[in-house]
């Protein structure tokens, strides 16, 4: 049984694509409310992938996500009720570059009607000027830089109240100067105490801000621990060999 | 009028022999105006029925792919004419409209038949172009919305057609463009579009040539500007999107 402490659990988790190709191997994690979980890896290792599964835009080939004590690998439950509770934010932003920053971050609300067009409005202000962007609301995406976006694109997120958030490579799409601005935001956002799950490959953010780190390599999980023992005592080769190349 | 003897000594084959002008301009200006009311209600009439044809087409169901992929490959790989034909009487030779004139000179049971088989005809291009157009917006647009709880239909209504829709308007309008020209084979069915008044003047007149060349500058005279100021609004558009 689900301990009331644990947000999310994947169980036994396998994703094959088409052609064969194994992106997860017999996956299993948990993620307890409040916790900020960083998930590492070399390229290919099935990160991003794993971290798809747990909104399920990958739909697992077979093994289960549980979430708040619903398995939304179930067809029979209405997945987007449940999506709403999991914001993501991706490499690339994904912000709808036909709507203003203000649109951007009142639609979905507006639109599942958890939220009048006012109330969302006022929400969408109040998160913008928490992240230093007010002055951009009547802006297009295409009138921003890259940090500027993705930080709008986490605002967006928030804007749904999630109780998790998922972050997809949040920086790897920047220009080095403005790496700085994005993880600001997610380091504030995981003292808030949301619950977080980072696929990432900014190490110094992952020991900093992480309660556990994953390291994962072709497809499987193979070492879970806390930032200062993976860091500082990798158990297994695999991790060792990884960490002597990027750290 | 000072002008009438500008063609008194020309042939009847002259390609500017448009002395029948002034008595017989009003067949060309009911003709611009029936061509151009086919073309644009044809083609209004096929943006529905193509933006389905396009979402079956992009369907996860086999079934309900090919029922869209086998209309489009019909409708592409049969000549409009055969189709036109097929339709008027076929179609309407069992379905009856009334006699009714609109405008005093569009013939509702010739043209009703007409901008169906033309609508029908065109929804299957049409078809291609907007699936073309969802399949060129980022499939990161999709997954942004759907992560935020929103339902796949509201993700396509949303996010996803919107910018589709700008990326195809440039194609829907040269389809009109398309459109205007090949509507001239309605004439065949007598319906009193450009090309029919250009055939009606020629018969009556014994002039062979010149109504079609004035035909001819008319279709010109309506298509280029068109595509040309299709051209300009796609780039403002495209200057729009950068900054």
């Amino acid at each position: 049984m689900a301990t009331s402490n644990e947000i999310i659990r994947v169980e036994h988790v396998v994703k094959e694509f088409e052609g064969g190709v194994k992106a997860l191997d017999d996956c299993s994690l948990s993620i307890n409310r409040g916790e900020v979980v960083a998930i590492i890896g070399p390229s290919g290792s099935g990160k991003s992938t794993m971290l798809r599964c747990l909104n399920l835009l990958e739909i697992p080939t077979s093994g289960k996500v549980i979430v708040d004590g619903v398995d939304i690998t179930d067809e029979k439950i209405n997945l987007d009720q449940h999506r709403r509770k999991m914001g993501m934010v991706f490499q690339h932003f994904n912000l709808f570059p036909h709507m203003t920053v203000k649109k951007n971050i009142t639609l979905a609300p507006v639109r599942l009607k958890l939220k009048t067009q006012k109330e969302a409005d006022e929400t969408a202000m109040k998160l913008l000027e928490r992240i230093g962007l007010a002055d951009k609301a009547g802006s297009y995406p295409a009138m921003l830089s890259g940090g500027q976006k993705q930080r709008i694109a986490i605002v967006r997120a928030l804007a749904m109240e999630p109780e998790v958030m998922l972050f997809d490579e949040p920086t790897s799409a920047l220009d080095p100067e403005m790496v700085g601005e994005v993880l600001d935001v997610m380091k504030e956002l995981a003292k808030s105490g949301m619950t977080m799950a980072v696929v990432t490959h900014e190490m110094g953010f992952a020991r900093e801000v992480a309660d556990r780190v994953i390291f994962m390599d072709s497809g499987k999980i193979v070492e879970v621990n806390t930032p200062n023992e993976l860091f500082d005592h990798p158990q297994n080769p695999r991790t060792k060999l990884f960490l002597s190349k990027v750290l | 009028m000072w002008w009438s003897n500008l063609f008194k000594d020309m042939s009847p084959a002259s390609f500017f022999n448009f002395s029948f002008l002034p008595k017989y301009a009003a067949f060309f200006i009911q003709g611009i105006e029936y061509t151009l009311l086919l073309a644009v209600v044809s083609v209004l009439l096929a943006v529905l029925p193509a933006l389905l044809l396009a979402l079956m087409r992009l369907s996860k169901s086999r079934l309900i792919r090919s029922i869209s992929g086998a209309y489009i490959a019909v409708f592409r790989s049969t000549p409009l004419l055969v189709q036109l034909s097929i339709i008027y009487f076929g179609l309407f030779g069992v379905i009856n409209i009334p006699r009714y004139s609109l405008f005093g000179f569009v013939d509702l049971s010739r043209f009703i038949p007409g901008v169906v088989a033309l609508a029908l005809n065109s929804s299957a291009y049409v078809a291609e172009i907007f699936r073309a157009g969802i399949l060129a917006v980022d499939a990161g647009q999709m997954e942004a919305a759907r992560s935020l709880g929103l339902s796949k239909f509201d993700g396509m209504q949303l996010v996803v057609l919107p910018q589709a829709i700008k990326n195809v308007l440039p194609a829907l309008a040269n389809e009109i463009v398309t459109m205007v020209k090949e509507s001239s084979i309605c004439s065949i069915l007598g319906m009193a579009e450009l090309m029919f008044g250009a055939k009606a003047v020629a018969s009556s007149t014994y002039i062979t040539l010149a109504p079609y060349t004035l035909a001819a500058l008319i279709y010109f005279c309506i298509n280029y500007p068109a595509s040309k100021a299709i051209e300009a609004i796609e780039r403002r558009m495209r200057r729009g999107d950068k900054q």
